[in-house]
Formats: structure tokens, sequence, C-alpha cells
């Protein structure tokens, strides 16, 4: 029953993604693609933390770090070398290996302890990262950051929306086929009870990095994607708000769905757009930020599971209700 | 000469300000289990709240009051609100601890504006005394002695009293705590509060000792505090102030030897001790997941 509620959310999201597709011949707006652009970079990163915190039940604070590589090492293999597609996958090779580097040493410190330690790992690295960014003047231009040019296939706004487009959907379709997968049941087996899955005989460490490493080399990708849309890179790349964006956007969207990630990546990409414009009446909506915290707390206590997994919980109930009523019909 | 003091003196105020943090966390780490993400948040807000009575006073020691006043009430609303709802949920309290600091820190900007905001310390602890040839500041040395007090003082209570000793029972073994009758909620809630006040302490004291506050600040000395608490070893409240005084002069001396450095050599230390000793330089197991 529910595989083919998974094969049917599956359809659905394919058939939205080629509207989507076709959506730049029919409408022209170039601050809305801008948008949706921002908002598939950040489903992306949205999605490989939730293979983090909704599959494994790990609690990452410093997903940013993953983020900001990816967009650094695009950025100074395009400002130091040429702009051209050679130097572009070198940049992509260069992220994969160290966002796939940083998350298993990471992941080998701390992922045999208690979750508080990587969760508390994660959070310092992120702001040695930031540190390192901000004083490493000669690589990074410090606070400031840079600007960029980018290879001449990916100039067009239109051509890299479809990339990125492209790329979110492959990525799911990824990630669902991982997590499905043997190796992705074993991390949902860890997440519901971890020393089951080891006295089953599973080495739950090694499923853990896998997990880490995999989350780490995809939010690199969504980094990577970053910087080449804003042409630009700068610390910021690096903070603790972009930790926040992932994390906002996964509890709120729906942990350990993928779907979720993505929706909840379009809620608070479009309510930031919106109440950024808010702003210019009431200065409150300056600190938009706030209400999504509020939000956060609320969805962590009652609806832990997000809105698209109480949804679906709620479907499900209710279908199960119209199911037992018309057996008892056929009974009576 | 006159440089090393000056840099021990530094070192040890830094660290007691760290350990005013750490210790708190650490405690209600070892006593309840949770890893409370938003202790940053409480220490900014005493730093801005203390700030705010002293200004509006002119008094310093109302201010430190109203600080931490105002970490004590939050640390209950905290406790009771945000945390007892999750007990048990390690992930859950994880991340609504973090929510609960996005919050502090922006509620923060909404009431203070979000520029940083200057601070001096009173006139009484203006200026420095020279001793022998050494120029020492007063404000260092009055951070350091009240560290030394708050650290006094918590072991006292937690050596000679009932409710010290029902608390590092607890720490030991909650549910045996429990199963002889005692109502271990108080004391979590007793525990959570002290720790927000002496975490909002901290706050008020850095204010004058760097001479601006801002919002980010908390976010900043709770990364630290995670240091200290990792390698003076989760749960372990003598740990927590050797630990602070390490990371206070690792950070005082590498700042003026190798200013690039600083926070890598914490963070170094803090992995190796990862490596080696899980459970903390000084510290006693219960770490593994």
């Amino acid at each position: 029953m529910r595989l083919i509620q998974g094969n049917k959310m599956t359809a659905f999201i394919l058939v939205i993604a080629a509207f989507l597709i076709l959506l730049p011949f029919v409408y022209e707006s170039r601050n809305l693609f801008i948008l949706l652009t921002q908002i598939f970079v950040f489903a992306i990163f949205a999605m490989s933390y939730d293979l983090l915190i909704g599959f494994t039940g790990i609690v990452s604070f410093g997903h940013a770090m993953f983020f900001g590589i990816g967009a650094y090492s695009m950025g100074i293999f395009m400002k130091k070398f040429e702009p051209t597609m050679t130097y572009f996958f070198l940049a992509v090779l260069s992220t994969i290996v160290l966002t796939g580097l940083v998350s298993f040493i990471v992941g080998l410190l701390t992922l045999r302890l208690k979750s508080h330690f990587y969760a508390m790992l994660t959070l310092s690295l992120s702001g040695l990262f930031l540190v390192l960014a901000e004083k490493w003047r000669s690589m990074t231009f410090g606070n400031d950051g840079f600007t960029f040019r980018v290879p001449e296939m990916l100039i067009d706004r239109t051509h890299f929306y479809w990339l990125s487009l492209c790329l979110m959907v492959a990525i799911f379709l990824f990630l669902k086929r991982f997590t499905n997968s043997p190796l992705g049941r074993v991390l949902q087996a860890i997440r519901e009870n971890e020393q089951r899955t080891e006295s089953l005989g599973f080495q739950v460490l090694h499923y853990k990095i896998a997990a880490s490493v995999v989350s780490g080399v995809i939010a690199g990708i969504a980094g990577i994607l970053y910087a080449i849309s804003l042409r630009y890179v700068n610390t910021s790349v690096f903070s603790m708000d972009i930790t926040l964006d992932a994390l906002l956007m996964t509890i709120i969207g729906g942990v350990g769905t993928l779907v979720g990630a993505i929706i909840g990546a379009g809620l608070i990409e479009f309510a930031h757009d919106w109440l950024t414009e808010l702003a210019k009446e009431h200065v409150i909506f300056e600190r938009w930020i706030i209400f999504f915290g509020i939000i956060y707390i609320l969805v962590v206590m009652f609806f832990p599971k997000g809105i698209v997994g109480t949804l679906s919980t709620y479907t499900w109930k209710r279908k199960k209700q119209t199911a037992v009523k018309s057996k008892e019909k056929v009974a009576g | 000469m006159d440089l090393i003091i000056n840099l021990t003196l530094n070192g040890l105020a830094t660290g007691m300000l760290i350990f005013l943090l750490a210790a708190g966390l650490t405690l209600i780490f070892g006593l309840m289990d949770v890893l409370n993400f938003a202790h940053g948040g409480l220490f900014a807000w005493g730093a801005y709240s203390g700030l705010w009575v002293y200004q509006q006073t002119g008094s310093f020691i109302i201010g430190i009051a109203g600080a931490i006043i105002t970490g004590c009430l939050l640390g209950i609303i905290t406790e009771k609100w945000i945390i007892k709802p999750v007990y048990g949920n390690h992930v859950q309290q994880i991340l609504i601890t973090l929510g609960l600091m996005l919050v502090l820190s922006e509620m923060l900007k909404v009431i203070w504006g979000p520029n940083q905001i200057t601070a001096s310390p009173p006139d009484y602890l203006k200026g420095s005394w020279e001793l022998g040839g050494v120029i020492v500041i007063k404000y260092r040395i009055f951070i350091i002695l009240v560290g030394l007090f708050i650290f006094a003082a918590v072991q006292y209570i937690l050596k000679n009293t009932k409710v010290g000793l029902v608390v590092r029972a607890g720490v030991m073994n909650k549910e045996m705590v429990q199963a002889l009758g005692i109502n271990i909620q108080k004391v979590f809630m007793f525990v959570f509060m002290i720790g927000a006040g002496m975490a909002a302490l901290g706050g008020v004291l850095l204010g004058p000792y760097s001479g601006v506050i801002h919002a980010g600040m908390g976010m900043e000395f709770a990364i630290l505090a995670f240091i200290v608490v990792v390698i003076g070893g989760m749960g372990n409240f003598k740990g927590s102030v050797l630990a602070a005084i390490l990371v206070g002069l690792s950070g005082s001396f590498m700042a003026y030897y190798v200013p690039d450095l600083s926070l890598a050599v914490n963070m170094l230390l803090m992995a190796v001790v990862l490596i080696i000793r899980p459970q903390g330089l000084f510290g006693a197991g219960g770490v593994r997941g």
C-alpha cells in the first residue's frame, strides 16, 4: 500500500518537474526564475540534510561547511584559473573529494559517540571553516568575498535554471533509490533503534559514515550551484544561517520524506522573498526568521513529521477508516 | 614577564567567562542528558538585559542582578515549556534547543536593534593597578574573582547540601534517585535555572570586558563552551573549570603569538580528546550512543 502511494508521489513530482521544465517557454519573468533556481539549489541542500536527520537520525549543525566548500572551490577555480568547462569539472571533482574527506573524518571521530557529539563537532568545525575563509585572504579575499566569471555554457539564466532543476530531480531520484536500497534500509533501522540494529550484526558506524559522506558530497554540489547562480562568494556561505535554512526547510517540510525538503525549500524561499518585500512596510518583517523559528519550535513539538509527514499520516488514517467502514457495510 | 603575566590574566578571565557558560551546560547534560544548544542565547540575553539595567539604574551591581534574574527566569521558562515536552527524545531535544537559540537571538535584535552596543565597566573597576612594574587591568581581576567565587559556591552546594547530593546522585544514576522517591523533575528545574543564571552572569560580565556586545556573541561563546564541555568531560563540573582555563589560556597566548590559529588550536585539542578520550580529559564514562 505504502509503496504504491510512494510511486504515486514520485509520478506527481515528475509531472510538476515537467511543468517547471516547460515554464520558461511560455512565461517570462527574470525574478521568478532566479527565485526558482534558488529554491532548487536549497532543495538539493535540504535533501542532503534530510538524508542525515530524517533517514539516519544524525543531527548535524555544521552542514554549511560542505555547502561552503563547494561554493568556494567553484569560486576559486573560476577566479584563479580560466572560467572554462575543464576547470569547472576540476572544481566539481575537488568539491567531491574535499567534502567526502571532511565528512568522513568528522564521522569517524564522532559518530561512534552519542548524537550530541556529532552536532557539536560539526557546529564548531563549520565555525572553524568560517574563520579560515575570513583569514586566508590571498585565496578567499576575506569577508568581502569576490566575484568571478562562469563558463560560457552556464551564463544563460534559463540554461542554468534547467541545469539546477534537472540536478534536483536527479538527486531526488538518486536519494529515493538510495534510501530504499538495502543500505538505506539499514540506515532507517539505525534511526529507529540503534542498539537493535547493532545486535543484528550490522556495523552501525560504517553505515552512519556512509550516510554522512553521501550527504556531505551532495551538500557540496548544492554549494557549487549556489556559487554559480550568484557568480559571487563570500564568507556567508559558511555561516550558521545556511545550516539553519536547511534545518528549517527539512523540519517544517517534513523529515524522512525527501519531498518535504523540497516543499520546505520552496516555502521558506518564497516566504523570504515575500517578507523581505513586506519589510518596507514594517520593520518587524526584517526579522522574518523569528516567525520561522517559532513555527519550527512548534513543529518539532507538535508535528515532528512536518507538513508532508503529517499530511500523509492523515490521508493514510482516513483511507484506513473508509476501508474499515466499507468492510463494516459489507459485513452488515 | 610583563607580557606573560598579562596574557595569563587575560586567558584566565576569558576562561572564567567560558566556565560560567560551560558549567551550566555540563551540569544540565550530566543530569538531564540534554545538550542545551540555546545556552549561548541565554548568555547573550544576560549581556543585553544586564547592560540595559546597568544603563537605566547606573549601578553595575544591579545590572548584574538583573542579568542573573533574567537568566533564571528564561531558564525556568525554557525548561518548562521547551524542554520538558520532549524529554527522552534526543534528536528532538537537540533540534528544539537550537530553534530556541534562533528565536532568542532574533528577539534580541527586535528589542535592542541589530547593531552592536558599547559597554564600559563602572568607574571603580576602570583602569589598572601597577604591581611591581606589571600593569594589571582591574576588570580582569574582577572577572577572575567572580568566576572563582561562583566555582567555589557551586562546588560547596554540590558537596555539602542535600540538593547537591541529589544532583550528584542524579548525574550518576537518574533512575535510582527517582526510585528512592525523590522528585527529580524539581531538581531538573533547579539545575536548569542555576545553569541559565550562570550563563547570564557570564554574558553581563563579558560586555564591559570586550567593550561591545552583539547578538551573535552567544553562538561564538557557545562554540567555545562546547569545546570546553567535550575536553572537560560531559557532566563533569570540576573538569569544566579546568578545561575552561585551558581553553582560555591557549586562546589568549595563541591570539598573541599566532593569531590566525587561535580557534584552530582549541578545535585540534577537541579532536584529539575525541579520538583518545571521548569521555573527556577529566571525565568518567557515559558517552557511547
